[in-house]
């Protein structure tokens, strides 16, 4: 009994956690619109941030959490909200999902900057780790202290949001904003606060978080999936669902840790890790018991960009080329860089598989390296020998899987995909891949294949054959992409209410692509004849996969080669960077591999400003440089000042080769921008000009400084990195103007559903009213002169 | 136009029963009752018209009858079979096709791919060959690249058949919207303002349109705030005002009924501004009470 008392009052302790952070992750969601994949390194932040203050500079417990909970974190979430998602507000779910997921890739690699992980930070108990007796049960005060907050809370959000008009308003954000905005409301200033109100309420959970368990970055970040499924008990909008959510997720997994003996298995599953699965386990129960959603006219929000599709010819043509140059690369290489090489060329399979589910169908997923890993692992087992029949089992057995993951959440709408397959790969990381029976010391080797005589033993086959794997798949892509359910797709994307009047089931269409995007990675696993640490196939591990993939442009198929090659860079360029040269970025005085790790984030954030990703708006932006004499000359100048720099022997070959790149790829495509006079609806301002300018200038000369001659020693990484640089500085400089080259061809036309309030009301606007309902001009004028010009708000009876 | 058309349609039951016919409809947000127990019976080979003032419940109706919303109480029936336990999907596919009041079209496809998805749609459920509409070729069979290029010859599109259906002005976008729930083959056809955007005498050609679509068999149920041509085309017409049917009969009882001319006239149109129905058409929740967050029970 005594045994039972304290489990239940540990499990009412983090249900207390649990409660606070999936209130705020609530706030949030139902203010603003958004989503907060970064809520739980909003905790892992202030934790840190607490431990700094408290720990490491000696302030006293009180002072430092209210400097955390009450300033710093709000302020936090506010600068957040205002900087990044304001921008993304409007934007489609996949945006926003990957926009909060690069933030907090981004915080945690920041964190991992200021705090590194080789340091260990415990933070003191509260109440110096006091308890009373109660019933015979120890209990630490902090515990009646988390139980005790989270009361608090749910008391004081239930006054703020009944009572007050803040509260009411910040309600009114989420209804409609434009109404809001007409009744006088502040809509703007109202999201900042529910966001800095969120902030607050991650850092609490955080630094209650943080004096029961170790100061880690990656598990506070990661407890946000337990957040997310205690809030999708109450559809992620309710309060007192998310409060019961986590008194269920608290006790579940209190008891589990009790009662359940970690020896126990069931089938080669060990149950010790149970505990970590609960979340996912409730959450796939949540959703499957939620009814299906219903369906939004919303009205096509802009005129999309047509993607262009490119032809079969092309595409064969595009694909036979890959292979013979990759092959011919790959026999000139040397044995590092080969290495290198292959297995960039294995993640682009992995990038390849996201192009039919996130850039014809618009989902997203965020378990490809799961499936990657379900793909190795099965592959291991029944394909010793290498055989190809091996792979379409596996294959198989992944698309299988991939559908009944999805299946749940694809009835609702696209953000509990994304929280479905996070849960998913943290599940299969604790109940699959790290089990001893499953994956024997962490690591597991994927067998060769082997086609009758020929084995695909060495690095240069595996490379050949990955080529023309990516080849073969890149093309029937695009064939699916030409075809008759491709285009439903696409139909699908741009108006799923649409698709759904005109008899096609979305679900069963949602869940047919999310298969294909399965079985492609679980090939790519299959497929790879190399070694995997289970650490690859954890959530950690395919968040920059499907970011990358988002950044990239991921409608076409080279955007995915692209995508995959960069990501294979990035960690071998990292180590390479580790041991080489620390100095190379003297100047911003950071460690290379902390810089790099943080990247993607970066990135996936900057897609915030434009988001289409940035392969083809720099095909737009050279258009436009044509047009653009200013533009030509800046960009035939700066080419030309490289040259010469580089025959007076100023800067090396090397050093030119990057500056050259970068000043193609990233300064000439935006040069029309940043010059042109005046933009279509002039949404660059010259502040922004000004910073992009300077970015740019900043990247050219940071790729004219860094010694690459010296300081790597292999050809292909140099390339791999200008590379990665160049992508990097485009990227940023897109998002630092805020514009894409795209908006310079083609001025938006306005959405006739908002004339007077998105913009006012003009007198064609009036007239063009007038003739929908039927009247002459003449009569327009006469009404006018009676009515005033208040002829949109005037009821059509009013005006017959 | 007022006299009935021929029915084309070929079981016997089509011409006895009501292709559509909803029963006791009820739709409420949260504390307000958008529409309040409707009765509407659309019959095939007519243009039966739903007008009312902004506000009324036009456009709910619609997307209660296509399954767009539950409602909160009532029946729809389509060819005599209850369908409202299905889903949006199903009711396509028993024959309910509609347009949008705010465009649902695909921007980023051509005019051709738009119509040309509604037919491959509709070629991907129905099993059985749905005969070809009297409307195209007579009714004789066409092949699918036939029968998406004559839809667009009908509804006027050949100049913009290979143009992004994005860049399109309003008026032809709703045509385009038209066409691609023709492309679908439906047997009843809820179209909702489909002539705002259009001009004087496009309009007039629409409404020739449309009573070449409804003698061909189909079941058309209009809302439209163009009076005229809902005067011009629909042989019977339902009047929704606060969510309730005042009226019913043909054009000229209508017109003439006071109850109706007091709504249209008197209270100045309900509480729905140009921002109000924009939300509405959002399909948000705009009424206080309804509204499931923070603080409410879930
Ligand atoms: N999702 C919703 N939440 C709350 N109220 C709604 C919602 N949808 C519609 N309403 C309300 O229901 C009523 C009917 O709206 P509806 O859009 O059906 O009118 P309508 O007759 O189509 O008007 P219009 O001629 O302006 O298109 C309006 O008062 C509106 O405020
Ligand atoms: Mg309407």
């Amino acid at each position: 009994m005594d045994k039972f008392l304290t489990f239940t009052i540990a499990g009412l302790s983090s249900a207390a956690i649990y409660a606070i952070a999936a209130s705020g992750l609530v706030v949030t969601y139902t203010t603003s619109g958004i989503f907060n994949f970064a809520h739980g390194a909003f905790g892992m932040m202030a934790a840190f941030t607490y431990w700094q203050v408290h720990v490491a500079w000696g302030v006293p417990t009180i002072p430092a959490v209210i400097l955390v909970v009450f300033v710093i974190a709000p302020i936090f979430g506010a600068v957040i909200e205002r900087v990044i998602m304001r921008g993304i507000e409007g934007a489609s779910d996949v945006v926003k999902i990957v926009v909060t997921v690069s933030l907090m890739v981004a915080l945690l690699g920041i964190a991992q900057v200021i705090w590194p992980q080789n340091v260990s930070r415990p933070v003191p108990p509260f109440f110096e780790g006091r308890f009373v007796e109660l019933f015979g049960v120890r209990v630490p005060w902090a515990r009646l202290m988390a139980l005790v907050i989270a009361l608090v809370v749910a008391g004081g959000l239930k006054l703020l949001f009944t009572r007050t008009r803040l509260g009411i308003a910040m309600r009114a954000v989420v209804d409609d904003r434009s109404l809001l905005q007409l009744n006088g409301g502040r809509p703007g200033r109202t999201a900042m606060l529910s966001w800095g109100l969120g902030a607050g309420l991650a850092a609490i959970s955080g630094v209650l978080y943080s004096t029961e368990q170790t100061l880690s970055a990656i598990t506070l970040t990661l407890l946000v999936v337990n957040t997310y499924a205690v809030a999708v008990v109450g559809r992620l909008r309710s309060l007192p669902g998310a409060f019961l959510g986590a008194v269920i997720l608290g006790l579940a997994q209190s008891y589990v840790t009790g009662y359940i003996n970690p020896g126990l298995t069931i089938g080669p599953i060990a149950l010790g890790n149970l505990a970590a699965a609960l979340p996912a386990i409730m959450l796939f129960i949540v959703l499957l018991v939620q009814p299906e959603e219903r369906l939004r006219a919303h009205g096509v929000e802009r005129p999309r960009n047509p993607i262009r599709v490119p032809s079969q010819t092309v595409a064969i043509v595009g694909g036979v080329a890959l292979v013979v140059v990759l092959a011919a690369l790959g026999s000139l290489m040397s044995a590092s860089d080969l290495v290198l090489v292959t297995k960039g060329a294995g993640i682009a399979l992995v990038t390849l598989s996201l192009v039919p589910l996130t850039g014809y169908a618009g989902q997203i997923s965020l378990a490809q390296m799961t499936f990657v890993g379900i793909g190795a692992v099965a592959m291991a087992a029944w394909g010793a020998s290498g055989s190809p029949l091996a792979v379409v089992l596996v294959v198989a057995v992944c698309a299988v899987v991939g559908a009944v993951v999805a299946l749940p959440a694809l009835r609702l709408s696209g953000i509990y995909l994304a929280l479905a397959t996070a849960a998913f790969a943290l599940f299969c990381t604790a109940m699959f891949f790290n089990q001893q029976t499953i994956i024997r010391a962490g690591s597991v080797q994927v067998p060769p294949l082997s086609f009758g005589p020929l084995s695909i033993n060495t690095d240069f086959r595996q490379l050949v054959l990955t080529a023309i794997v990516f080849a073969l798949l890149g093309n029937g892509l695009v064939w699916l992409r030409r075809s008759a359910w491709g285009r439903r797709l696409t139909a699908m994307k741009d108006s799923p209410v649409a698709c759904a009047t005109l008899g096609l089931n979305l679900t069963s269409t949602k869940v047919g692509v999310f298969a294909l995007s399965a079985a492609i990675a679980g090939a790519g696993g299959a497929m790879s004849g190399r070694t995997f640490t289970a650490d690859s196939f954890s959530l950690p591990a395919s968040l920059p996969v499907t970011m990358l993939a988002v950044v990239g442009g991921i409608g076409s198929i080279a955007g995915a080669f692209i995508g995959g090659m960069l990501l294979g860079a990035i960690p071998i360029a990292s180590t390479i960077f580790a041991a080489n040269a620390i100095g190379i970025f003297r100047f911003v005085s950071l460690p290379v591999t902390n810089v790099l790790s943080f990247t993607p984030g970066l990135m996936g954030i900057s897609l915030g400003r434009e988001p289409d990703g940035a392969a083809p708006q720099i095909a737009v932006g050279y258009r436009a440089v044509g047009d653009s004499p200013p533009a030509l000359v800046v960009s035939a100048a700066g080419a030309v000042a490289l040259w010469v720099a580089t025959r007076v022997g100023v800067i090396t070959k090397w050093s030119f080769f990057a500056a050259l790149v970068v000043f193609v790829v990233a300064v000439v495509p935006l040069l029309p921008l940043i010059l042109t006079p005046r933009l279509p609806e002039d949404q660059a301002e010259p502040p922004r000009r000004v910073a992009c300018a300077i970015w740019l200038a900043l990247a050219t000369i940071a790729a004219v400084l860094i010694p690459w001659a010296t300081a790597i020693t292999s050809n292909g990484v140099r390339v791999l990195l200008v590379l990665v640089l160049a992508a990097l500085s485009a990227r940023v400089a897109i998002g630092v103007l805020g514009v894409t080259p795209e908006q310079l061809r083609r001025p938006l036309p306005p959405s006739p559903d908002l004339i007077g309030v998105d913009r006012p009301l003009s007198r064609a606007d009036a007239i063009e009213a007038t003739h929908m309902m039927g009247l002459t001009e003449d009569e327009f004028e006469a009404e006018v002169s009676r009515a005033g010009a208040d002829v949109a708000a005037a009821p059509v009876g009013a005006l017959r | 136009m007022s006299a009935s058309f021929p029915t084309a349609a070929a079981s016997p039951v089509a011409a006895a029963a009501p292709a559509l016919r909803v029963r006791d409809l009820s739709v409420r947000f949260g504390g307000h009752l958008a529409v309040s127990s409707v009765d509407l019976d659309v019959p095939a080979g007519r243009i039966s018209g739903l007008i009312g003032p902004n506000g009324a419940g036009k456009t709910t109706t619609f997307n209660a009858i296509c399954g767009v919303i539950t409602p909160t109480s009532g029946q729809v029936e389509l060819g005599g079979d209850d369908v409202s336990k299905l889903s949006t999907h199903q009711r396509a596919r028993r024959g309910i096709g509609r347009t949008f009041q705010r465009l649902e079209v695909f921007s980023s496809l051509s005019v051709r791919d738009n119509v040309r998805v509604g037919l491959e749609i509709r070629q991907s459920w129905s099993r059985r060959r749905a005969a070809a509409p009297q409307f195209l070729a007579g009714g004789a069979e066409l092949s699918a690249d036939d029968e998406v290029a004559l839809i667009i010859d009908r509804l006027g599109l050949v100049e913009v058949a290979e143009v992004p259906v994005g860049s399109l002005p309003t008026g032809q976008a709703r045509k385009v919207e038209l066409g691609r729930a023709l492309a679908a083959r439906p047997s009843v056809l809820l179209l909702d303002e489909p002539a705002s955007g259009l001009d004087e005498q496009e309009s007039v050609e629409f409404g020739a349109l449309l009573g070449t679509l409804a003698a061909s068999g189909l079941a058309i149920l209009l809302v439209e705030h163009d009076i005229a041509l809902v005067m011009r085309v629909c042989s019977e017409l339902s009047v929704l005002n606060f969510g309730q049917l005042i009226a019913h009969g043909t054009p000229e009882q209508v017109q003439s009924n006071a109850a109706v001319l007091d709504a249209y006239l008197g209270g100045g149109g309900n509480d729905a501004t140009a921002v109000e129905r924009a939300a509405v058409d959002a399909g948000v929740n705009v009424s206080d009470t309804s509204w499931s967050g923070p603080g409410a029970p879930s």
